[in-house]
């Protein structure tokens, strides 16, 4: 090795690399001199930040696919993975993080080994949706009978799972295949840029220090690390959006009945309210998990409630009008007798609408914020983005692990070509492919869920007839609400 | 939109109104012995700094290069017996800044390439971005030669699986005789790949006015359209010399947008691959 010192490297590096870039560089290599220069990192084709459903999905494809599979990879993720490895829950219970997986989510797990390491009895397919204007009652009913009938066969909307579940299943898979050095209850302390030496030079290749001393340099940098991705803040790749001065509020609940039409036929119910949607999403048995948007003042208000009024609320939510249930968010308590008294005077069809909550588990009820955002590009040169990490969407749809998923399938499959084709995996132009197909259709995602939401908090006004009219004059029309119903299940034609 | 055209153009343009068979005959044979025209070298030397910017002059090289491995696999695929599937032997001439040779050497298959160019300054840059990648350390060579500078194999083990000539052909003055130099380097077996450009209306067209002059995505000069080879003319001259057998070919169109496609029968005007294998002794 050259000896050269630390600020002669900066300089060198100074041709490469912009000057605020290098800046960054000689205050870290300031902070390290004394370890850093005493251990070379250790060479991997790719490094995964985040073990996350993204994160696995990704190690997962790459170990069992026989092009990738020589590759040598390595995960980081700073919890401790052997409690989601050891995920078990009774039958009556219910982890609030739950997901819609899209069929084809469901189709890539399978063909990467991972479906089958799911516990299958936490997972609920349905295959009916109700989503309704909370101010004016326009409905639209999602039914895959009507598909049945036309000789398609029945097949779920979309499948409801714990995150636990599927990155139980992932870890399992990963484990089953083995050659992923996990790198687990490790944090990133620093990403750097590798060092020349007589023989290579690694000048721009991203170095992640983990605080156990270990150095990985990475051919291919993945963040697949969340929504404040240190590896996005590394490459310089901005992520822009906006807040929505909104909460989700989950809990997991406890029904009167297993569903209208029992375990074989479940639905999910979303209402728009003025404040957000709220949706009661169903789960095996007599369970389903809540997902209510709504602003933080009433979702903190949610949170103080007891359980015997949270339920009433909840119920209240499917039920009455926005001005009952405005009142009722002014009460500091009593909910329940409440409800019960303003269930009497108002109609409504008992089929069309959830089953009554008569159940919240125990320290189920959580909350986080909503936004939206997406990152500028999903690749740098040697880095490349995926999940939330590139982009963060609105639940409303329950996309949001899809689309994760659906970047996994698309990375791995450039990285397929990249590798069959000699190109080094990690420069740019081996990437382009998974930029281009993933950008415009997570883009497309994010604007509908983004124009829905704000249609919906919309509270009088035109808006509210053309909106409800709207979705009346879709429900009458048969294929326009296929095509919509196959967009939802990730089945559908590609728009884009 | 209309660039002025340059003399070159004009030129090229003037020869191929006379079309005349002769002149491509007597272009193909000289006297001469390297293959390597100057004025060639200087012309990519002063490319050299550009040849791995992924936007620059050379974009297009780079989107081509996995059609170079697919016809690799095409004509392995098409021996009546399989060929070895494991440590290859590449020998990549006019290798450039090493776009095909650092691809092959990554290929699991590959056991180990030897790529060669005269321009010293292409072959700097070559050997600097190689060092940017551990994992190609013991399987690439790269030397400063042509290939007359190349000590001929003495045996079966020393001869390769591949001898490939990407966009090279086009740039040799006496292709002919650069060919007979090539043949000795190949294994009973083992073939010789390469692309180039036919020498047609469309070629000109496309590769001297329209990418050279007027959308200018390829460096002028780049071409000397005089020296396009087509394709029956390489299938000739390996039949005629015998050793040659199983000639493919493949020809390709860039599509704005869509990259580069095999479009069936464009070989005849444009951008093609051409294989042929060496006979098994």
């Amino acid at each position: 090795m050259k000896p050269t010192t630390a600020s002669a490297r900066t300089r060198q590096l100074g041709n490469y690399i912009c000057s605020s870039c290098s800046h960054q560089l000689r205050r870290q290599r300031r902070g390290y001199a004394s370890v850093t220069q005493s251990i070379k990192p250790s060479i991997y084709d790719v490094v995964c930040v985040g073990g996350g459903p993204a994160g696995l999905s990704l190690l997962a494809a790459l170990r069992s696919s026989p092009a990738t599979a020589n590759l040598k990879v390595a995960l980081v993720e700073s919890q401790d993975l052997s409690k989601t490895r050891d995920f078990l829950l009774p039958p009556n219970q219910f982890s609030n993080r739950c997901s819609s997986l899209t069929p084809s989510s469901v189709r890539f797990l399978d063909t990467i080994g991972a479906w089958k390491h799911v516990k299958k009895e936490r997972v609920q397919g349905y295959t009916e949706m109700q989503v309704w204007d909370g101010i004016s009652g326009a409905r639209i009913e999602f039914d895959w009978h009507a598909e049945k009938e036309a000789g398609r066969g029945e097949r779920p909307i979309a499948f409801m799972n714990e995150n636990l579940n599927l990155t139980s299943g992932l870890l399992k898979r990963i484990d089953e295949l083995g050659g992923v050095e996990i790198m687990d209850r490790e944090r990133v302390e620093n990403i750097g840029f590798g060092e020349e030496s007589e023989e290579v030079d690694l000048r721009m290749w991203p170095v992640v220090e983990l605080n156990g001393g270990r150095r990985l340099a990475a051919r291919l940098l993945v963040g697949a690390d969340g929504a404040n991705s240190p590896v996005r803040a590394f490459s310089g790749i901005e992520s822009r959006g906006w807040d929505y001065e909104r909460h989700g509020v989950v809990a997991t609940l406890e029904t009167e009945g297993s569903g209208w039409g029992g375990d074989a036929s479940k639905t999910a119910y979303q209402r728009f309210l003025p404040t957000g949607p709220v949706a009661m999403l169903p789960l095996p048995g007599n369970y389903s998990t809540l997902v209510w948007s709504t602003t933080p003042a009433l979702a903190a208000h949610l949170k103080t409630l007891s359980p015997k009024d949270f339920i009433a609320m909840v119920n209240a939510a499917f039920r009455l009008s926005p001005v009952d249930l405005a009142y009722m968010h002014t009460q500091a308590s009593g909910q329940a007798d409440e409800f019960s008294w303003r269930a009497q005077h108002t109609e409504f069809d008992m089929q069309r609408i959830p089953q009554k909550a008569v159940g919240v588990q125990e320290g189920s009820i959580a909350s986080f914020p909503l936004k939206l955002r997406h990152a500028d590009t999903y690749i740098g040169e040697r880095v490349a983005l995926v999940g939330d990490a590139a982009h963060t969407i609105h639940p409303l749809a329950g996309q949001g692990l899809n689309q994760g998923q659906g970047d996994v399938e698309s990375l791995v499959k450039t990285i397929e070509f990249a590798v069959t084709h000699g190109q080094d995996i990690g420069v740019e132009m081996s990437l382009e492919q998974y930029n281009v197909e993933r950008y415009a259709a997570n883009n497309m995602l994010l604007g509908v869920c983004d124009k829905l939401h704000k249609l919906y908090t919309v509270e009088s006004g035109p808006l509210v007839g053309l909106r409800s009219i709207g979705l009346r004059a879709i429900n009458s029309l048969g294929p326009l609400k296929a095509f919509l119903m196959a967009q939802a299940a990730g089945t559908g034609v590609k728009i884009l | 939109m209309a660039a002025p055209l340059r003399p070159t153009s004009l030129r090229n343009l003037n020869l191929l109104l006379r079309t005349a068979p002769r002149f491509v005959q007597n272009q193909f044979r000289a006297q001469s012995t390297s293959s390597v025209n100057p004025e060639e070298v200087s012309h990519f030397n002063a490319l050299a700094s550009t040849w791995w910017d992924p936007h620059g002059s050379s974009r297009l090289l780079h989107l081509m290069n996995p059609l170079r491995h697919n016809f690799i696999r095409g004509c392995h695929a098409s021996q009546p017996k399989p060929g070895p599937t494991s440590n290859l032997r590449y020998l990549d001439i006019g290798c450039g800044g090493g776009i095909f040779a650092e691809s092959a050497a990554r290929l699991p298959s590959t056991g180990s390439v030897v790529a060669i160019d005269p321009s010293p300054e292409v072959l700097a840059v070559a050997k600097a971005h190689a060092r940017r990648d551990p994992g190609l350390q013991g399987k690439l060579t790269y030397l400063n030669t042509s290939i007359e500078g190349l000590p001929q194999p003495e045996s079966v083990e020393e001869q390769y699986d591949v001898l490939s000539l990407f966009e090279v052909i086009e740039h040799i003055t006496h292709p002919a005789d650069f060919l007979d130099t090539c043949a000795p380097f190949v294994k009973p077996g083992g073939w010789i790949v390469m692309s180039t450009i036919a020498r047609s209306w469309t070629s000109w067209l496309t590769t001297k006015v329209v990418a050279e002059d007027i959308a200018r995505i390829v460096p002028r000069g780049t071409h000397d359209w005089e020296k396009y080879i087509n394709e029956e003319e390489l299938r000739g001259y390996f039949l005629r010399e015998r050793g040659w057998n199983s000639p493919r070919v493949m020809g390709v169109v860039y599509i704005p947008g869509l990259g580069w496609k095999e479009v069936a029968g464009s070989e005849k005007v444009g951008n093609y691959f051409f294989g042929i294998r060496k006979d098994e002794v």
